[in-house]
């Protein structure tokens, strides 16, 4: 009899059972709904300035829509494709196949990690769309305000939905993480959110900490810093402008922050998942 | 060539109450499985033959003990590989169809693509679910659950079945349906492991049994060997008065031979059901 070595192909049958059974979820069809209409209604708010900020307003709150329902769908899908697994026993029968544990939780993170960057796309791609559209507007309303032709730049935009995505699978991982041990989908919901609100703000605390003085402040900042990624990072500088796009090296550079926290946490999951009685 | 399973000195404590007061499901349990047989694993409701399957397939961890299936320990992966298993109540992905799901499951087990689905037509028609296979498994009565279950056991055509209660909750045409099939298994050369509280099925249908109490083995052999009927038969006659049976007595004795019972006869009433209902309809037509 043959060994069974560990299987990307495994890995990759549970990611795809993993989105298929995402995305035929009534829950999540509402979290995608939801943002859609946020950046679409976003285009019906304009009694702003004309011209470059109404721009970054609607860049602004499409971005913000996808890091809010992105946030909400990402915690509640992974902990609830993890746990219906659990509670449906369909666990059971899976990992009595020639199944290894790793490729099982490692395959529901890439499930997870293929939904956000649907998710990411989609609504990356609608928010081009309507900037590109009122874009147009506004350059036939006031040529001389775009004499330089486009001020938007639309790599910009897609850099933007990118790290929106990297986000989105770090958090993934972090919620897996708990939830590999934790004994109920809610305890992992709220840590979820715990974590979101970590690293979104621990760059808030170091700075108040440091700012401070205070030694025991700086050691917590510090603490959180090693034990949670920060979410200022992979974001944007305010800008839509093309001058301000990073380079290359520090696109990747932001990729390997985020892939390898998200794969770190993935991998610590797979430790604490490893002995878990189904 | 090793036992289908084998466990020797299995201890399983489940953790229970706050202060580590601790449950023991299965205790000091020393079982082998030869192949070949279809062995029944029998006892009353938490008797502990849940637990003792899931450590056979490594889905808990023995607090003391070993498992090995085909000689192979339970915690390696390619020990699963020969086995199929059929989880008590089984429940599966309702996003999917029945037709789906054994893919996905005969997928999971290794089978390519262009095999893929020639075996999924096969052990779906061995269950009896090819009318059902394009519904979507949400839509499943407990009895199709327990048919669709076991085609995905079966889909990669295994060695030893594993099978938790898979008549609980199932009427009796379809247990009927699931006894052939699982004799059918056996004399293809399959093991069949299978638990039940059941206990009128599973004397028709074991070659072997174990009885389980509180965790512990406190039976263990052939059907005839434990119930005495080696050398014993029944014989189903006219009825006789108390003066006739007193005679037959007699002529017994003459012979050497001792009359250990006289009870009402008949058919019983299972037979009547399955006579009556129908057994053609255990092919898989329920609607
Ligand atoms: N995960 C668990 N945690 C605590 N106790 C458990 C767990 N699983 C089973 N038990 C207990 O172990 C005993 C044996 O259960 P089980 O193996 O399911 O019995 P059976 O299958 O024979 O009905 C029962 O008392 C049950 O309550
Ligand atoms: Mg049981």
């Amino acid at each position: 009899m043959k060994g069974a070595p560990f299987s990307f192909l495994r890995l990759g049958l549970v990611a795809q059972n993993t989105l298929r059974e995402a995305v035929r979820q009534r829950l999540l069809h509402l979290f995608v709904g939801l943002a859609l209409a946020l950046v679409l209604g976003a285009r019906g708010l304009r009694d702003f300035n004309f011209g470059a900020p109404e721009l970054k307003f609607l860049a602004d709150c499409g971005f913000g829509a996808m890091t809010l329902f992105g946030s909400a769908l990402t915690i509640a899908a992974t902990a609830q494709l993890f746990f219906s697994e659990l509670e449906n026993r369909t666990a059971l029968t899976l990992l009595a196949k020639p199944v290894w544990r790793a490729e099982f939780l490692l395959g529901k993170l890439l499930g997870v990690a293929l939904l956000t960057a649907l998710f990411c796309a989609l609504l990356t791609g609608l928010l081009a769309a309507v900037l590109w559209v009122r874009e147009g507007e506004l350059m036939a309303l006031d040529p001389e305000g775009f004499r330089g032709g486009r001020a938007v730049s639309y790599a910009m935009v897609a850099l933007g939905g990118s790290l929106q995505w990297l986000r989105l699978v770090v958090l993934a991982a972090f919620t897996l993480l708990v939830a590999s041990f934790a004994r109920t989908q809610v305890f992992a919901v709220v840590c979820g959110f715990g974590v979101l609100v970590i690293c979104h703000l621990q760059h808030l605390a170091q700075e108040a900490y440091t700012r401070a003085g205070s030694a025991v402040g700086v050691a917590l900042g510090g603490f959180l810093g090693g034990m949670f990624p920060n979410f200022q990072v992979l974001s944007l500088a305010d800008s839509l402008d093309a001058a301000d796009l990073p380079s290359l090296a520090t696109w990747a550079r932001l990729t390997a922050y985020g892939l390898g926290w998200a794969v770190a946490a993935g991998l610590l999951a797979v430790l604490s998942f490893r002995r878990r009685e189904i | 060539m090793a036992p289908a399973l084998e466990t020797r000195g299995l201890v399983k404590d489940f953790p229970v109450g706050l202060r580590g007061v601790k449950l023991r499901a299965v205790d000091h349990l020393d079982l082998t499985v030869p192949a070949g047989v279809i062995y029944g694993l029998l006892g009353p409701n938490g008797s502990g033959k849940s637990t003792t399957i899931k450590a056979l397939l490594g889905l808990v961890t023995p607090s003391a003990g070993e498992c090995r299936i085909f000689g192979r320990p339970s915690g390696e992966v390619a020990a699963r590989r020969e086995v199929g298993y059929l989880p008590e109540a089984p429940y599966f992905y309702r996003h999917l169809t029945g037709r789906e799901l054994v893919g996905f499951y005969g997928r999971m087990c290794g089978l390519g693509r262009r095999e893929l689905a020639g075996r999924v037509e096969t052990v779906v028609a061995q269950v009896g679910m090819t009318g059902a296979a394009d519904r979507a498994v949400e839509t499943y009565s407990k009895g199709m659950l327990q048919r669709i279950g076991l085609a995905q056991a079966l889909v990669h055509d295994p060695r030893l079945l594993i099978l938790d209660e898979p008549t609980a909750g199932v009427d009796p045409v379809g247990s009927a349906a699931m006894a052939d099939l699982i004799r059918g298994l056996r004399d293809a050369g399959k093991t069949v492991l299978l638990t039940s509280h059941l206990l009128g099925q599973m004397e028709a249908l074991c070659d072997r049994v174990a009885i389980l109490d509180r965790g512990r083995l406190v039976a263990e052999g052939t059907v005839a060997e434990l119930t005495g009927g080696a050398g014993r038969q029944q014989l189903e006659v006219d009825r006789l008065d108390e003066a006739q049976v007193t005679e037959l007595r007699a002529w017994l004795a003459a012979r050497g031979c001792g009359l250990h019972g006289v009870a009402a006869g008949g058919r019983g009433l299972d037979a009547v059901f399955l006579e009556r209902v129908g057994r053609d309809r255990a092919g898989g037509k329920e609607a």
